[in-house]
């Protein structure tokens, strides 16, 4: 009787299903979050070279014994700024804190000049 | 050949990485005076005695350049157990 009745009920009750249009922006930013995370985390991300130019370019100035004005992008650190080896391990000491990461010696010993320091940092995943 | 004192010259890149291993190790000291002393330290040190030729003083530089460096790197160790709670004020960016 209470079988008969509920599968009379069942029959006849109809429950409107729509769908649920997704969220296209939260689709978009959720994607974004994950692209991000893997090329970031991951991969590690290339810096643009204009960008590492102007931040390399004003590390050099900032130091002590260098005379700003001499500073271009293609100053050499011996040649053009009169700096020893001491003083271009000094600035790429510098460079490292600047772009968060470590440069190994072998790297480090040869890196004279600006244009050099730009190439290297700026095809360095791990520079920020 | 006769020298008796078994001095051994560092080599140019010897120094370099000396030079830049002291650098490295004073990054990581916490507390903000001792960091700016050994990198100072560091600098001066090398600074001072970039001229130097005789064979016995470059050897016994280099060789107390290594015994500091040592030093620096327990030091680092141990000054990273008591890091000071509060930051130097030169530590906080603006």
């Amino acid at each position: 009787m209470a079988a008969a009745a509920r599968s009379a009920l069942l029959n006849h009750l109809r429950v409107h299903v729509q769908a649920v249009p997704r969220n296209p922006s939260y689709t978009l930013s959720f994607n974004a979050i994950r692209r991000r995370f893997l090329s970031e985390e991951v991969r590690g991300s290339f810096l643009d070279k204009s960008e590492v130019t102007d931040r390399v370019i004003s590390v050099v100035k900032n130091f002590q014994k260098v005379d700003p004005s001499k500073v271009s992008p293609n100053a050499h650190f011996q040649n053009d700024l009169g700096l020893d080896s001491l003083d271009a391990v000094e600035i790429v000491m510098a460079l490292e804190e600047e772009f968060g990461f470590e440069i190994p010696d072998n790297e480090a010993d040869k890196i004279n000049s600006i244009s050099l320091a730009v190439d290297f940092i700026a095809s360095h995943p791990q520079a920020k | 050949m006769a020298s008796t004192t078994a001095s051994i010259v560092p080599t140019r890149s010897e120094v370099l990485w000396l030079f830049r291993s002291l650098l490295r190790t004073a990054r990581q000291f916490t507390d903000y005076n001792i960091r700016e002393y050994t990198k100072c330290r560091t600098v001066d040190g090398f600074r001072q005695n970039r001229t130097l030729t005789d064979r016995d003083a470059l050897a016994s530089a280099f060789s107390y350049g290594k015994a500091q460096l040592e030093i620096a790197k327990r030091q680092a160790i141990v000054y990273s157990l008591y890091a000071p709670k509060v930051k130097s004020i030169m530590d906080i960016k603006p």
